[in-house]
């Protein structure tokens, strides 16, 4: 049987069904009437891009400043060059999609677990690129000071962005948690690069790219919890 | 079918607060909504239920619709989004239901019981979840492999997919009562 068949099927049992009931119509119309009145269309999506870098941005900054910039300090311009412009690439993919996701029927790129991956491989082969000291000093005390001061500057952000969403709609709500995670996420990795001075491979790779999945996960379970 | 350029300058004129626009969408995407259900299996009167929540929905929300952004898949994901809560709502009632009465009193889904599910929805029955809906937004709404990855938030690439495993289920389907109405005397 070829596909024109299996069209024709499906064409004629669509002739089949039966129509919808005109009352139902004017029910329809009549619910909505009583609140109809004019409402402005939601901004062009490069301006929700563009407030959720700069708000990330901002944390970081502000975040690193109070605690101390000694990262940026202590990287030489090539590691500066190769950390933050991927940092800020990697904000603005994940910005895209959030804006994204608050408008039913937009263009999604991929799925949100696929951008949370996507964005911690990235950063990973980035510090896998500029960092060469392997050793690993006080890996578990000194990873979990970072991986909850990278998730604090995460929290701001986070609700930044469902501020934002709430302006919107989002027809899957754990998606577009797990995608503010995702961003939120990146601007506390933002925070760490700028004022974490320790440079040891195992410990930014692990615990500074932790920050990504925990807050990841995080927004999907808390949007989950409030669906 | 109206032409989608024209949905969005009705579209337009909804947002702007014009009822003769707002009817004139009801009007034509409602059949389509209603067929959309209809194929994921729900009932007559559950389709016209989740037709109205929709429209209840699509009415709070049409800020969130962009001028010259496709309307389809605008509409579509909505409607999704309705069903999808719907069927949720359904199985945590199903589920108390269980719990207080013992599973074989339980009566049989309206879907199920024969008579009661329109053509389109028999058609489609053995297909799972994903690739119904993408089946019915190809082939009876009419929308691009572009509109359904927007309508379902996935991709081109993933659209395709379900849709060729979805084709091969109907064949295999389609061909085995061929097979048996040839055997008693024709397949229409």
């Amino acid at each position: 049987m070829k596909d024109r068949e299996i069209d024709e099927f499906v064409a004629r049992a669509v002739k089949d069904a039966p129509a919808v009931s005109p009352a139902l119509l004017k029910r329809i119309s009549a619910s909505i009437q009583p609140s109809m009145r004019p409402v402005r269309p939601m901004p062009p999506a490069w301006l929700f891009t563009t407030s959720l870098v700069s708000i990330a941005v901002a944390v970081a900054v502000a975040g690193a400043a109070r605690a101390g910039l000694y990262g940026v300090e202590r990287l030489t311009a090539f590691e500066r060059v190769l950390i933050f412009p991927a940092l800020i690439l990697l904000l603005w993919a994940a910005a895209t999609e959030f804006a994204a996701s608050m408008i039913p029927g937009s263009r999604r790129r991929g799925r949100p677990a696929v951008l949370a991956a996507f964005t911690s491989l990235a950063l990973m082969g980035v510090f896998l690129a500029v960092f060469r000291d392997y050793h690993a000093t006080h890996f578990v005390s000194t990873g979990i000071v970072c991986l909850v001061a990278g998730l604090a500057h995460a929290i701001p952000v986070a609700l930044f962005s469902w501020l934002l969403l709430r302006r919107g709609f989002a027809v899957d709500l754990v998606a577009a948690g797990a995608i503010a995670g995702t961003l939120a996420g990146l601007a506390g990795i933002a925070m760490l690069e700028l004022h974490c001075p320790n440079f040891q491979v195992l410990h930014v790779l692990i615990w500074h790219t932790a920050v990504i999945p925990v807050s990841a996960a995080a927004g999907a379970l808390t949007a989950w919890a409030s669906r | 079918m109206a032409p989608d350029g024209n949905l969005e300058i009705l579209m337009a004129a909804y947002q702007g607060g014009d009822f003769g626009a707002a009817t004139a969408l009801i009007e034509q995407l409602s059949p389509k909504l209603h067929r959309f259900f209809v194929g994921q299996g729900a009932s007559r009167e559950d389709a016209d239920d989740i037709l109205q929540e929709t429209w209840l929905l699509l009415h709070k929300v049409r800020h969130t619709y962009r001028t010259g952004a496709p309307v389809m898949p605008w509409f579509y994901g909505i409607a999704r989004h309705v069903r999808v809560n719907q069927y949720r709502k359904t199985n945590r009632v199903a589920l108390h239901e269980e719990r207080v009465e013992t599973p074989s009193e339980l009566p049989a889904p309206a879907a199920e019981t024969p008579g009661a599910t329109d053509a389109i929805a028999e058609l489609l029955a053995p297909l799972p979840e994903s690739q119904r809906e993408v089946i019915v937004m190809l082939k009876v709404a009419g929308m691009s492999l572009e509109e359904v990855a927007r309508a379902t938030s996935s991709t081109v690439g993933s659209v395709k997919q379900k849709a060729h495993r979805g084709y091969e289920r109907l064949r295999e389907r389609l061909t085995a009562m061929g097979l048996a109405q040839g055997r008693r005397g024709g397949l229409s």
